[in-house]
């Protein structure tokens, strides 16, 4: 029969496995390795994770919640050890965070592109000045007319706060994200939500990472630079950076990578990792010659 | 009362039972304070402006929440006037229209519905991403929407969604009204519409509003789903308060904003942070006055409690 | 007897309506059932529910998310059984007066229809913050059993305010003492409803997204958490959802399907065990 003392005595176990596991889970837990950041380099690592983890055993925690800035802050936080960012480092990065000493270490490139849905591409553009697209983005631009393409009204929807890709557009065309106008735009948030939106909306236009721009439901524009050049984002112009929105990918972490971020880096810049980013489609490191269709 | 009358030693089922029944209630008030004193920061700041701002830009410092009551209020409004006709009237099909040895046709549709009840809302998300989207786009057509991403796709996902509820606690009014009005009705001569408009429906209006407002409240609630399909633009505040154009425009709720990338970026900011936890008191104080209402409504005051 | 035309057509107009009502739903329902039936059976091999996901849900299984969510529902219900039954029973037994029973019952409604995302944030503030755990499957497990506690709670409430009130005052009679009624007489009566309002809070909890967003849930790399700090777990529910955002390959869409027919049958499963007692309950309680 129940009684009070029994009671008693199994809650006083219960709280005592608890506590337990709260203190002693440290002490014999292998502490996991978290990765956090941007969703253009998510897939590469979270593949070489899945790698390690199946043949080293290791605890690797990848997740995207926020982007590249968002990586930014979990590391700076305290709450990931490796960080995943689309953009190269900014000093506003080095002064919210000033204890963390970042180290970026690049695995691979990639460009942001301007993709515009098909009608829009048919209807003859195919590029586009700095001009044109800040007009575009702050909404002086309404008519694809205007800057000659079909008679449609312009739709942008733009990348997410926070997101690298994103950054790296607001920089090229304002010299710094801070500078950016505040614009009300529907926001996409990772690079296939882009690429389907873009596909199934007439006249619409959207910065995504340009190996997403397959050319047949999105398309790629050519930047027409200010010495009149076009520039269309390839693996030869994104490698000799004659293609302005450029950007590397790479991995963060609070001093020399140690343990197993740097197992993880390692990996990451061995003939597997980089195997992985040319998987993806972005430009692995050593860029060898041979152009892809 | 039960048992024999206390004698003085400490009982320690009620004990723990009381205990357990003040830390449940202290967890729900607490959430509440903590919501309130991590968005001091915004109130020292922006004050009620807080609540009349109409704009939301979080990389100025200014943050306005009524876009997003707005949005909140018009997806709900749009779920509400889908599914409380719809519920209502297959509620009273299936209680009051059906023959009378249709048991087993009633239970059917009764575990149909609970089981519609269930499926989780990212699920509701995945089909509206990929189904429903698709279809608002064409709907709208002729009013040249940007995207299926509008506040409407949103509004009727939501009202599938709220559909079950409705549905299941209109059929417990209606079923809560004693056999014998409807006998007497009929022997009056009623026809079964004029039974079920003049006889039952009145009577079971207390427990009808309680399922919409209780549906409302899951609707004011709902995150994942709403997230996926409502284009998430902010700063969209009508010019003209009670025109339809939102309707086939992108918006923001209250539920999207807090369940998107920016509670993420705000960790680190007091400010930004504050604004955050602030949209989540609205969002708790909100729900909760519609949910006690309808609970109120739900649970007579004379009765069995 | 004449009845006047108009009154007929009226009636038959009426009872059109409703039909008309009644087979929208119903429509809807099979659309949504087949939906995720047809896009989502053709992946379910059994080989599905077993193997890790793989190429960042490209391709794989989800049998660490299958698992972590049986880890996060079964904390939920250890954490939320007592609480729910300690409510009950102060609602049952210990609470006097018809007001105050009522003043509780009407809170428990309301807290059962807050968002839950809410719960989603205070975690995130209480647990991986201020308690320093970082993601851990326990905070999702304790705020997955604060959200189905109304739930419990009030199926327990209703399971203990059907029973006869001849099985208290026999044990009055007898003499037992208020604590050895409850555990003696109405506690192993309500099992069942326990039992029914357990299941059907699982089964909500198991379809949660929102509440492990912040603190307990990973995209990917979460096995069997090992310990408490920084120890997160898959969950479907948000695998689904961080895969319907981004997607990385027309691939990963029939991969998405089969995880949403995957939960679909978790949580449909556990709502129909609960159902021959629910259904039970409530014909009794018509029929009262």
């Amino acid at each position: 029969m129940l009684r009070a003392r029994n009671l008693l005595l199994t809650a006083g176990a219960v709280a005592l496995t608890f506590l337990t596991l709260g203190g002693a889970g440290n002490a014999f837990a292998a502490k996991p390795l978290r990765v956090n950041g941007s969703t253009t380099v998510n897939p590469v690592v979270t593949e070489a994770a899945e790698a390690l983890r199946a043949e080293r055993g290791m605890t690797i925690h990848v997740d995207t919640q926020g982007g590249s800035s968002g990586g930014i802050a979990a590391l700076g936080d305290g709450r990931a050890e490796v960080a995943m960012i689309s953009r190269p480092l900014e000093p506003e990065d080095r002064t919210k965070y000033p204890k963390i000493r970042f180290q970026p270490v690049q695995i691979g490139s990639d460009a942001v592109a301007l993709v515009v849905s098909r009608d829009v591409w048919d209807g003859g553009v195919h590029a586009l000045s700095k001009e044109q697209a800040r007009g575009l983005y702050e909404g002086k631009i309404k008519n694809w007319r205007e800057v000659g393409g079909p008679d449609r009204r312009v739709v942008f929807f733009n990348k997410e706060p926070g997101r690298g890709t994103w950054e790296v557009f607001a920089h090229w065309l304002y010299g710094d994200p801070k500078k950016a106008p505040l614009v009300n735009l529907p926001e996409i948030g990772a690079n296939e939500e882009g690429r389907n939106k873009v596909s199934s909306t007439a006249g619409s236009i959207t910065q995504l990472s340009s190996s997403w721009a397959d050319g047949k439901k999105v398309f790629a524009l050519a930047i027409r630079r200010d010495d009149g050049k076009t520039v269309r984002p390839d693996n030869v112009s994104i490698r000799d950076g004659s293609y302005p929105l450029s950007r590397p990918l790479s991995v963060v972490t609070d001093g020399p990578p140690r343990d197993e971020s740097k197992i993880l880096i390692d990996f990451l810049l061995g003939p597997r990792g980089q195997e992985l980013v040319r998987k993806q489609g972005y430009l692995p490191l050593a860029a060898q010659g041979a152009a892809r269709q | 009362m039960i048992g024999r009358r206390w004698d003085g030693r400490l009982e320690m089922t009620a004990v723990f039972s009381w205990g357990f029944t003040s830390l449940a209630v202290a967890t729900f008030l607490g959430m509440l304070v903590l919501f309130a004193a991590q968005s001091l920061p915004l109130w020292r700041h922006a004050g009620a402006g807080f609540l009349s701002g109409t704009t939301w830009f979080f990389r100025a410092g200014q943050f306005g929440v009524l876009p997003m009551v707005y949005g909140t209020a018009i997806v709900s409004a749009v779920a509400l006037l889908f599914a409380t006709p719809l519920g209502i009237g297959a509620a009273i099909f299936t209680a009051e229209l059906l023959p009378r040895g249709a048991r087993r046709t009633r239970l059917a549709v009764k575990t149909a519905v609970e089981l519609l009840a269930g499926i989780p809302s990212v699920v509701y998300g995945l089909l509206g991403v990929l189904l429903l989207r698709d279809f608002v786009l064409r709907l709208l057509a002729p009013w040249d929407p940007l995207s299926g991403d509008t506040l409407l796709t949103g509004g009727l996902l939501l009202g599938i969604m709220v559909l079950p509820t409705i549905i299941s606690l209109s059929d417990d009014a209606l079923g809560g009204i004693a056999g014998s009005q409807r006998l007497a009705a009929r022997a009056l001569g009623l026809t079964r519409a004029e039974t079920v408009l003049k006889v039952i429906l009145p009577q079971a209006l207390p427990g009808l509003a309680s399922a919409v407002l209780l549906g409302l409240g899951r609707a004011l609630g709902e995150t994942i789903a709403v997230f996926l399909v409502i284009g998430r633009q902010d700063n969209q505040w009508p010019e003209r308060l009670l025109s339809l154009r939102p309707l086939t425009e992108a918006g923001q709720t209250l539920t999207s904003k807090l369940g998107g990338s920016e509670t993420f970026l705000a960790l680190d900011d007091p400010l930004h942070w504050g604004a955050i936890t602030g949209l989540a008191l609205v969002l708790y104080a909100g729900v909760a006055l519609v949910s006690w209402i309808g609970a109120r409504l739900a649970l007579p005051g004379g009765g069995r409690a | 007897m004449r009845r006047s035309v108009g009154r007929g057509w009226i009636d038959r107009a009426f009872w059109l309506a409703c039909a008309l009502c009644a087979a929208c739903v119903g429509v809807l329902l099979a659309g949504i059932a087949g939906a995720i039936l047809w896009r989502g059976l053709p992946v379910l091999r059994p080989g599905f529910l077993t193997a890790v996901s793989s190429e960042a849900g490209a391709s794989g299984g989800v049998r660490d998310e299958i698992v972590g969510t049986l880890i996060l529902i079964t904390t939920a219900l250890l954490v939320s059984a007592p609480l729910a039954t300690g409510v009950a029973l102060v609602h049952a037994v210990y609470l006097r007066s018809l007001p105050a029973r009522r003043r509780l019952l009407v809170a428990l409604y309301t807290a059962n229809a807050l968002p839950s995302i809410l719960f989603g944030i205070a975690g995130m503030v209480v647990f991986s913050r201020f308690f320093g755990w970082g993601k851990s499957w326990l905070a999702g497990g304790l705020l997955l059993g604060l959200m189905i506690l109304p739930t419990l709670s009030v199926a327990l409430i209703e399971r203990l305010r059907s029973l006869p009130r001849k099985y208290r005052e026999a044990a009055s009679a007898l003499g037992l003492t208020r604590a050895q009624t409850v555990w003696s007489v109405l506690l192993p009566q309500c099992a069942g409803g326990l039992l029914s309002g357990a299941l059907l809070g699982l089964a909500r909890a198991a379809g949660e997204t929102a509440p492990i967003l912040f603190a307990a849930a990973v995209f990917s790399g979460a096995g069997l958490p090992s310990g408490l700090r920084d120890s997160p777990v898959a969950a479907l529910p948000y695998h689904i959802f961080v895969l319907a955002q981004d997607s990385f390959d027309p691939s990963v869409e029939s991969h998405l399907w089969g995880a949403a027919c995957v939960l679909v049958g978790l949580v449909l499963g556990l709502s129909l065990l609960a159902l021959p007692a629910r259904l039970r309950a409530h014909e009794e309680a018509q029929n009262a």
